[in-house]
């Protein structure tokens, strides 16, 4: 067992360890420091005394302050802005998920009138930034009267995304063997069934793919939550939250921290977990 | 039953208390009384209330806590800073979701409320209103600021004679740079030579001066303050007047004044006596590194007394009026007539909870509510009546600097109060974008340069500006012209009272 | 008639398409029409009144230096970024490809870790790591000598642009570094096999074999990242505002605080916000359809010598 996890197994594996190897691995160590280290200042300050913060620069808290995340949990409201963005992020990529696939089929794969009206026009969004239709997006949901709830931030945070899915998804069916569908119709399986057993299935990679793109992107989303919370501080995604931190009439640094991290260990986790299927999915974007 | 939106700055403010081990000193007396019904109060209601918070925030949590237990009703409390207030408001208003009670954003005057709909009067609420306006000093309820129509849309039970850039600072670091601000108040020289031996004794450690630079009305704020008091006998408090001297009705950015004011900043700058990185901190930011001994002065307001003092109570701090100038000869600065205007709340017209509002703003409005107040808010935003002010339990920090104030300060002329039309002016005017503040910030950070040729471009930017809001006024049909920000009977050192206009 | 039939024939396609339709509608089309349509009016968005204004809003944009210099430093940002984000990811990506190196999953994710953290996280943790008052940048560059005085990066004109596309490349470097993977995993082991058999390593490798066969991918990855590399809000908000003296101020930014954020004394300005929006939109979409264009020509041209 010791043997097995020893510090030469683990950067060499069963190969001679080579002089090439330990200093790509050394470089690559160095550079990696450069990216976690904003991390570990983060959980450190956030374990600090806002006095110790400025007097202490190391990354070893003198004592832990458990009691910031405690602070941030309860009384700056992280618990709950943590559960609104839950539902944002679950809510949008279920939207997201089944409408732009549907979506995508019908596109990828039938031709029909205003087929390619419909195409270029998603085509022709693929570029504009949501910075500049947050404006009518938000008069929208004014008029709906979902401007300030977390069902209408659920609807925007799909609907805004959702062109460079359509693109992705029309692209990934339309390369599908026709052989498959053919043989379900012959049998009379009805057009809703086949897309949902047959093609759907098929398409996993993208699905996939497009399910961890939503989930980033609802869960990085900052403008749109922004302004929708603006009117009603209750429905805080973790983003804004933190932010508004910035904003107020005096700084907890620590229990800022404490936030922050609060909002990063449930992504870190699931990402840690889901590695693989994370990182294949995403391959399967790119080669689509 | 009332469940407590629990807000950041209550987490802040714990937090804070917690560090400083001590939980507030205070907190048992705060807010005992609560008012006795005057309304019918629907059992159940939502009630919500938004402001700036701060020293605010300590009263109205407490006070809602408990009236909201008395009467059965949920009150929910947002108390927010000024930039997020500017959105909430409007947006609330806009789509039928806002506040039952709110201050208006600082650039919105109560009458463009008016006149679009944003709010209703709440005569109807208080029962024998006439008699209760009589506890108020002369001056607070005005036509054209809070009363439209016979009617009353604004409730001004907060001082308005204060400043927001006298001088906080380190009692150690200013004793070991030898001067005694609370002795005399520092000339502009005293002043950068402070700075420079602070910085120099901090060694890296902590700096002399230190300014929430990332927020922008601190520099108009600064600069303003200074130039005033330095002679620049600059308007009102108003969106348009502040900056022009309303014995002539020209703007003054380009005194000799104001110039001053922006030399000291740019000279204690070049001797890299500003607290590093002070371009990218917010006020709060800024003012937090101050009982962290991170500086040894900011030209801040009176909020920050009772805050340090329940918060950081190890924190040795005094207090001075700003820089004076070298020549020692002071000017006074000037305010509106009534109320504090930024907490001069109203009452939303979709609202529908008047009855629990008038009971509210009532009880501010009672002697017995005033000293309340002031006992937790303090000097911060001192109580409307006087007799409050003197009956009040109010630290020394807190007293000295409301004496500061009134020597200071001197109430000045309004040109909405001589002619409401003005108010179409105030809604019909956009500052230049590169304004006032932004073009001090940037002469202090060093993106722009030449003192004198950026403050009599600004002028000009100020003048277009200006124009084009009466232009645009009269278009609309208003009888005004720029004589109406002329008040040639003005003397700066004395109140502008009723009998002047 | 023939439309209804049309109707019958396609109607479970129309159907599929509802849901997706009836959200993009609303979020993707509506918009950009609706702010043609506020691009047209002097409107505060304080109060009810629009004012018809026709192109007006738009001729003052033309006028306006602050407008072209936030359009400007949009366009610097996509440039500063995306080259330098594919190209340090590429080489990452290939050294990582290697097989006798068994720590790559643990690098990888490493370099994965700034991609899943909320911007605004990251945007207010390198405020503090890039302060001139203790932090820790300025702290390691005074210790090793590099600099006599602490530097101010987010406080000076000339280092703002660059933190922050640093900053922005150091946190989406993670997810181009997997695109970059993908594609390498398409090139077949026999490659490798028949160049080691060449004697063709390190960069000869790289260039001559590898490169050739992954650059398809380089284009969609271009693409992605621009699209991301445009929706810079969040990270320059929660780093700078926009500041100092409108020094990071980009497009995005620009559109919010004329659209929202009022300075003092100044009024929102919703009319002129949506037309900064929709002429900016404008010309991405003319650059956009200009590079499918020269793409399209560059294609038919090397189409053109191979037949």
């Amino acid at each position: 067992m010791i043997a097995r996890l020893s510090p030469k197994r683990i950067v060499f594996g069963d190969h001679a360890p080579s002089l090439r190897i330990t200093l790509t691995s050394a470089i690559l160590a160095l550079l990696c420091l450069v990216w976690i280290y904003p991390f570990l200042w983060m959980v450190s300050t956030s374990l600090k005394s806002n006095m110790e913060m400025f007097a202490n620069p190391g990354l070893i808290p003198q004592d832990f302050m458990w009691d910031n995340y405690r602070r941030a949990w309860v009384e700056a409201n992280m618990g709950r802005y943590f559960f609104n963005t839950l539902i944002v992020t679950a809510g949008s990529v279920f939207l997201v998920t089944v409408s732009t696939a549907m979506l995508g089929y019908v596109l990828g794969r039938y031709r029909f009138p205003g087929r390619t009206t419909f195409f270029v026009a998603f085509v022709a969004t693929v570029f504009i930034p949501q910075g500049f239709t947050i404006i009518p997006v938000f008069e929208l949901l004014s008029m709906m009267g979902l401007s300030s709830n977390l069902f209408g931030l659920t609807l925007a945070t799909s609907g805004h995304a959702m062109v460079v899915f359509v693109v992705l998804f029309a692209g990934y069916f339309s390369q599908l063997p026709k052989e498959l569908e053919e043989a379900a119709r012959v049998e009379g399986i009805t057009f809703f069934k086949i897309f949902w057993y047959v093609m759907l299935p098929l398409a996993r990679p993208m699905v996939v793919t497009v399910v961890i793109m939503q989930v980033l992107h609802a869960w990085n989303d900052f403008l749109l939550p922004l302004v929708i919370t603006l009117a009603n501080p209750a429905i805080r995604t973790l983003s804004v939250g933190i932010y508004a931190f910035k904003g107020e009439q005096s700084i907890d640094w620590t229990g800022m921290s404490a936030a922050a991290t609060i909002s990063i260990v449930p992504v870190v986790i699931l990402f840690v977990l889901l590695q693989r299927y994370f990182i294949n999915g995403l391959a399967g974007a790119v080669k689509g | 039953m009332s469940t407590f939106e629990l807000s950041r700055r209550s987490f802040l403010t714990r937090a804070s208390a917690a560090i400083a081990t001590t939980a507030f000193g205070s907190g048992a007396s705060i807010a005992q009384t609560v008012p006795a019904p005057l309304n019918n109060v629907p059992e159940g209601a939502k009630f919500r209330w938004i402001d700036s918070g701060d020293q605010k925030a300590v009263f109205f949590k407490k006070f809602f806590e408990k009236y909201g237990e008395a009467r059965g009703i949920d009150i929910i409390y947002d108390p927010l800073p000024w930039n997020e207030i500017a959105k909430v408001v409007p947006l609330g208003v806009r789509n039928n979701t806002a506040h039952d009670v709110f201050v208006l954003p600082r650039n919105f005057s109560l009458a463009d409320a008016v006149s679009q709909g944003w709010v209703q009067p709440y005569d109807e609420f208080i029962p024998n209103i006439e008699e209760w306006k009589k506890g108020f000093p002369s001056g607070a309820f005005l036509p054209g600021i809070n009363e439209f129509d016979g009617k009353t849309y604004g409730l001004p039970f907060t001082s308005n004679k204060r400043y927001a850039s006298h001088l906080l600072y380190n009692k150690a670091y200013m004793d070991a740079a030898g001067f005694d601000p609370e002795a005399k108040p520092l000339t502009h020289s005293e002043f950068r030579e402070a700075a420079r031996k602070i910085t120099e004794a901090g060694q890296g450690r902590y700096f002399g001066f230190i300014i929430g630079g990332s927020q922008l009305n601190r520099w108009a704020d600064v600069v303003r303050n200074i130039g005033r008091i330095g002679g620049a006998s600059a308007g009102g408090d108003g969106i348009l007047d502040a900056d022009i001297d309303l014995r002539t009705g020209e703007y003054v950015f380009d005194s000799d004044e104001y110039i001053a004011a922006i030399e000291l900043l740019l000279a204690m700058q070049s001797d890299r006596s500003m607290f590093p990185g002070f371009i990218n901190l917010n006020a709060p930011q800024a003012r937090a590194y101050m009982p962290q001994g991170a500086a040894g002065m900011i030209l801040q307001g009176p909020w920050n007394i009772p805050s340090w003092e329940s918060q950081n109570p190890d924190f040795d701090f005094g207090l001075s009026s700003a820089p004076v100038p070298d020549s020692g000869n002071q000017g006074k600065l000037t305010i509106s007539q009534g109320g504090a205007k930024p907490n001069t709340i109203s009452l939303w017209s979709g609202s529908e909870n008047g009855a629990i509002a008038g009971e509210i703003f009532h009880y501010l409005g009672t002697l017995e509510g005033q000293i309340e107040w002031a006992n937790v808010v303090g000097a911060g935003d001192p109580p409307i009546m006087p007799e409050a002010v003197a009956k009040a339990d109010m630290s020394p920090r807190s007293k000295q600097i409301l004496n500061l104030f009134n020597d200071q300060i001197r109430v000045g002329p309004n040109p909405l109060v001589r002619n409401g039309e003005m108010s179409k002016v105030v809604a019909a005017y956009v500052a230049p974008d590169v304004n006032f503040a932004r073009t001090v910030q940037g002469l202090v950070a060093g993106q722009l340069s030449g003192v004198k040729e950026q403050m009599s471009e600004l002028k000009d930017r100020y003048n277009s500006a200006l124009d084009a809001a009466f232009a645009k006024a009269k278009a609309d049909g208003a009888n005004v012209d720029r004589s109406e920000l002329v008040f040639a009977n003005w003397n700066p050192d004395v109140d502008f009272g009723a009998a002047d206009y | 008639m023939r439309v209804l039939g049309t109707l019958r024939v396609h109607r479970f396609h129309y159907l599929m398409m509802l849901p997706g339709l009836v959200l993009a509608g609303m979020f993707v089309f509506y918009p950009i029409f609706a702010a043609m349509f506020y691009a047209m009016h002097d409107w505060s968005g304080f109060t009810a009144q629009k004012i018809f204004v026709g192109f007006g809003n738009f001729l003052d944009l033309f006028l306006d230096p602050i407008f072209w210099n936030a359009f400007g430093r949009s366009i610097v940002f996509l440039v500063g970024t995306v080259p330098l984000q594919m190209a340090i990811s590429l080489v990452l990506a290939m050294v990582l490809n290697m097989q006798l190196l068994k720590l790559s999953t643990f690098f990888r994710t490493m370099i994965f870790l700034p991609v899943v953290t909320p911007v605004a996280v990251i945007g207010i943790v390198w405020t503090f790591l890039l302060s001139p008052f203790n932090g820790p940048v300025n702290g390691l560059l005074l210790d090793l000598g590099l600099v006599s005085q602490p530097i101010d990066f987010l406080g000076s004109t000339q280092t703002v642009m660059p933190s922050v596309v640093g900053v922005y490349v150091w946190k989406w470097l993670g997810i181009t570094l997997i695109y970059w993977l993908a594609a390498l995993q398409t090139v077949p082991d026999e490659v490798y096999d028949a160049a080691r058999l060449d004697n063709c390593k390190g960069h000869r490798l790289a260039f001559y074999v590898v490169l050739p066969i992954i650059k398809p991918f380089a284009l969609a990855i271009l693409l992605i990242s621009s699209v991301a590399a445009l929706n810079v809000f969040p990270l320059i908000m929660s780093m700078t505002n926009g500041g100092p003296f409108f020094g990071s101020e980009v497009m995005e930014i620009f559109i919010y605080r004329t659209a929202f954020a009022a300075d003092d004394g100044s009024i929102p300005q919703l009319g002129y916000a949506a037309a900064a929006g929709v002429l900016f939109g404008a010309v991405l979409l003319g650059l956009t359809a200009l590079q499918a264009l020269a793409a399209r020509r560059t294609r038919m041209a090397t189409a053109g010598t191979k037949a």
